[in-house]
């Protein structure tokens, strides 16, 4: 069964990331760096503000927000584009392409297993923290659900976008600077770095527009909201699919297109 | 004479971690270690002089890059002493490097988008070698290898042989007092292995360096090495010269036959007629080791006539090859 | 055997540098689009920045101007260690493939060679951004060009360039030991990024977390000072330069630890 095939990659990936102990610290420890500067950060920010509400978010509003997109951050990140790129270099690419899976959907489900890891041990406890810090300030009810769905579909959007940049390497012969590039735009725009409350108004329009805020800001909205009217939350997953099947649709292509380019070339 | 090289009851260990299996295991792994203690080199002792080219011989995983690490000094022994041109490599790297040339296995120390003479400039001035003595080595090059066309060649651009070769010039170029060749001629096609096996030979005869050479191809050590080195699982075995070698199982000799009929079917009969006798197939040879303290070569002809139909057949002395397999499989005796 | 002196490491790294830009300017492609996705970076933290400042006028005390200033000042300072140090990113590569070992075979400091190999283009593009920002708000803040100014302006950033290269170097050499580094070096990175805030805004247990235990104040807070602040330079500026000194010597005292304790996987 297919089924059990990809289990097994997910599998592989968990014993993998198992073994990278010391990286688990650190990156709870880089997290936990970057979530102090963060909260001092905002402090000074509203301590120095004249009101206490900016932007219909107070401090305690935007911390949550922000801490929780760090939280998603480093749980959905994956160094696709680094590992295809490099594999497109050393032409070890033709030895993944000789595997009897779909390669798009193998890369995937072997990311799986990071992705388990990553949930339990950098989500999951943020998200329990901030519940128990800030008193129940998370509301927990069906919005957990909603989250769950919103979730599942900002993954597939972040990994067919990452997957699309990963081709253009191909194209390009350069990993970094297109990476850096999508990276740093995908955090601007999904509202990671500073949430799209705060942007100007015309941003604000133009943002909305763009696949990168289902990525990050949906699922954080559809979380913070503990009773969102039916609108919102149809509005956004509907958003979210739209985007999940029109990303993973550009990617086929753009995979379509350089399975040639590596063919014809020999990678 | 002096020694050039000295190594003194030289033992090398490493601490290795004991991966434990599955999941659980992985588990475990994440909360405690297990360490065991793995001994790559064990009490070995040599003393080489300038000028030799010596063969330093052994399976795979038997010490040899170990100890070539330790004598380039990037390794420390754990306990015993090595003395290269009476320094201590590994507390005087820097300068110890100076004197040494070091041509590693496949991983060329060239700089890969450049063109070969501009490896060499580079090289002049890390080394700090005269113009006088740069000229002089690049036409004692020429002499022996037309290199004028591989000068301009980007190593990104050279083939496997030529790749080696410069590595090789490369490596001489200073005119070190010894030259580490870890495995030079793997992978390369006959034409470039003699080409290569008469460089270091005209370069070890015009300059008197020393040549360690670390190979497992026979054909390497019977046309350079006077003497050779075997050690395996971390143990030297054997240290004197090649013929010296041939003596000890002088007793043997190969017996070889071409017979009518199937290669391998025939080879396979042969193998079950005498199964004291190791026996192998080669193009059309079937050829017999022969243990003259246990059968006459006379009487094995004699009985492989009966049972084949014989066309030729020739009689060697045992080949080198043969003679280090015996060494690896029963030790010296 | 003559003992080699600096003017023969000078000449050596220009030569060693010279090979890498010469392979470096074969891919043309590369080159342009990894110096682009550097410029989108820094445009990008422009832009969060001046987002931020449009909600808020000023943060503890400090303005518009005056963090502009400093996360000019940050991004000069950073120069160097991403120019001059870039091979520290392919040291783990290298030690994993046991490529490393080709380092140590040649009568140079080892340190110097592997640093040498390498000469990042791209950060140039940083540079000149990071100084057109600190000129721009030096000018905005009518600070005056007097040689003293530019003097101590000259050494602080020295000094903060040296400490960025420190942190940098300690973390890439980590990967002697461990087998995930990459997660350190790169969190020593984005130390960079909580360089540009003044770390007024921290509490006092915090503050003297980053100034004593990981030194991001002295990045861009502490040097630059000396140029904001005249009138009220602490102590701790002042030993700056000597800080950065003292622990660009530590960082390279571990690294060619662990270079000399590596022992070579593979054969």
């Amino acid at each position: 069964m297919k089924i059990k095939k990809y289990l097994s990659l997910t599998r592989a990936g968990i014993l993998e990331s198992l073994q990278f102990r010391m990286s688990l610290l650190i990156m709870a420890a880089g997290n936990l760096l970057y979530l102090i500067v963060v909260y001092f950060l905002w402090k000074a920010i509203y301590a120095s503000s004249p009101t206490d509400v900016v932007n219909g978010m107070t401090f305690s509003d935007t911390l949550i927000y922000l801490v929780l997109a760090t939280a998603l951050f480093n749980f959905m990140e994956m160094y696709v584009v680094w590992e295809i790129g490099r594999n497109i270099q050393s032409g070890k690419i033709v030895l993944d392409l000789l595997k009897p899976v779909d390669f798009r959907r193998y890369m995937f489900w072997s990311y799986s297993g990071s992705f388990v890891v990553n949930f339990v041990t950098t989500f999951l406890p943020t998200f329990i923290v901030v519940c128990i810090v800030t008193n129940g300030a998370v509301p927990l009810g069906l919005n957990l659900l909603y989250f769950a769905a919103a979730v599942v579909m900002a993954i597939v959007i972040n990994y067919s976008i990452d997957f699309i940049v990963a081709t253009i390497c191909l194209f390009t012969e350069s990993i970094w600077g297109i990476n850096i590039m999508k990276q740093v735009v995908v955090l601007l725009l999904s509202g990671a770095t500073i949430p799209i409350a705060f942007f100007p108004e015309t941003l604000k329009t133009v943002v909305y527009y763009l696949p990168f805020q289902s990525i990050y800001n949906a699922p954080l909205t559809l979380l913070l909201d503990g009773s969102p009217s039916a609108g919102k939350v149809l509005g956004t997953l509907g958003l979210q699919l739209f985007w999940c099947v029109f990303m993973t649709a550009v990617s086929r292509i753009f995979w379509k297109v350089s399975l040639r380019q590596i063919t014809v070339n020999g990678g | 004479m002096e020694n050039i090289i000295e190594i003194k009851n030289v033992t090398k260990e490493f601490k290795v971690l004991n991966r434990r299996e599955g999941l659980k295991g992985s588990l475990k792994d994440l909360f405690s270690r297990d360490y065991k203690t793995v001994r790559a080199v064990d009490n070995v002792s040599m003393n080489i002089t300038q000028g030799e080219i010596v063969g330093y011989l052994g399976p795979n995983g038997a010490g040899k890059s170990t100890t070539i690490k330790m004598m380039t000094g990037v390794l420390e022994p754990t306990s015993g002493e090595i003395l290269i041109n009476g320094r201590s490599p590994y507390k005087n790297r820097s300068k110890n490097a100076q004197e040494i040339g070091v041509v590693f296995g496949q991983r060329s120390q060239l700089w890969w988008a450049l063109p070969l003479i501009e490896s060499f400039k580079l090289l002049k001035d890390i080394y700090m070698i005269s113009d006088a003595d740069y000229d002089n080595m690049l036409k004692f090059y020429q002499s022996q290898v037309d290199i004028e066309p591989l000068l301009h060649k980007t190593v990104r651009q050279m083939s496997l042989g030529q790749r080696t070769l410069s590595d090789i010039l490369a490596a001489f170029l200073h005119d070190p007092k010894i030259v580490f060749l870890d495995e030079p001629t793997i992978g390369l096609d006959v034409s470039m292995k003699s080409k290569i096996r008469t460089l270091i030979h005209a370069l070890n005869k015009e300059k008197n360096t020393t040549v360690i050479l670390t190979t497992h191809d026979m054909g390497d050590v019977d046309a350079l090495c006077q003497r050779i080195v075997i050690i395996d699982k971390g143990k030297m075995l054997y240290d004197n010269d090649i013929s010296h070698l041939k003596g000890f199982f002088g007793s043997y000799r190969t017996l070889k036959i071409r017979a009518d009929g199937d290669l391998a079917q025939q080879t396979e009969l042969v193998k079950k007629e005498f199964p004291d006798f190791s026996v192998a197939s080669d193009e059309d040879w079937i050829s017999v080791l022969v243990d003259e303290e246990k059968a006459k070569v006379m009487e094995v002809l004699g009985k492989l006539q009966s049972t084949h139909n014989i066309r030729d057949m020739k009689l060697e002395e045992i080949s080198t090859e043969d003679v280090i397999k015996k060494i690896y499989e029963e030790g010296v005796k | 055997m003559k003992r080699k002196g600096l003017r023969f490491y000078l000449r050596i790294y220009f030569k060693i540098l010279a090979q890498d830009l010469k392979s470096k300017m074969s891919y043309r492609a590369d080159f342009i689009i990894s110096t682009i996705g550097m410029i989108c970076t820094n445009i990008a933290g422009f832009v969060s920045f001046w987002i931020l400042f449009r909600n808020f006028p000023s943060i503890n005390g400090w303005g518009y101007y005056e963090m502009l200033f400093l996360y000019g000042f940050s991004l000069v300072s950073l120069t160097p260690v991403q120019c001059l140090f870039d091979n520290n990113w392919s040291l783990r590569m290298y030690v994993y493939n046991g490529d490393f070992i080709k380092y140590c075979f040649r009568p140079i400091n080892l340190f110097f060679y592997f640093q040498s190999e390498v000469f990042d283009i791209k950060g140039l593009g940083q540079l000149a951004f990071g100084l057109g920002t600190l000129i721009f708000s030096w000018n905005k803040l009518g600070l005056g060009f007097t040689p003293l100014m530019l003097l101590k302006v000259t050494v602080f950033l020295i000094t903060a360039s040296l400490i960025m290269v420190a942190l940098q170097n300690a973390a890439a050499a980590t990967c002697f030991w461990i087998t995930n580094s990459f997660y350190l070096l790169d969190l020593s990175m984005k130390f960079k990024d909580y360089a540009k805030y003044p770390i007024t805004i921290f509490s006092s247990v915090f503050r003297f977390i980053f100034t004593f235990v990981v030194p991001i104040a002295f990045i861009a807070y502490y040097p630059s000072l000396v140029i904001l602040r005249p009138d009220d330079v602490p102590l701790l500026t002042w030993l700056s330069p000597f800080i950065g000194v003292l622990f660009f010597w530590l960082s390279y005292k571990l690294w060619m630890h662990g270079a000399t304790k590596y022992s070579g996987t593979g054969s």
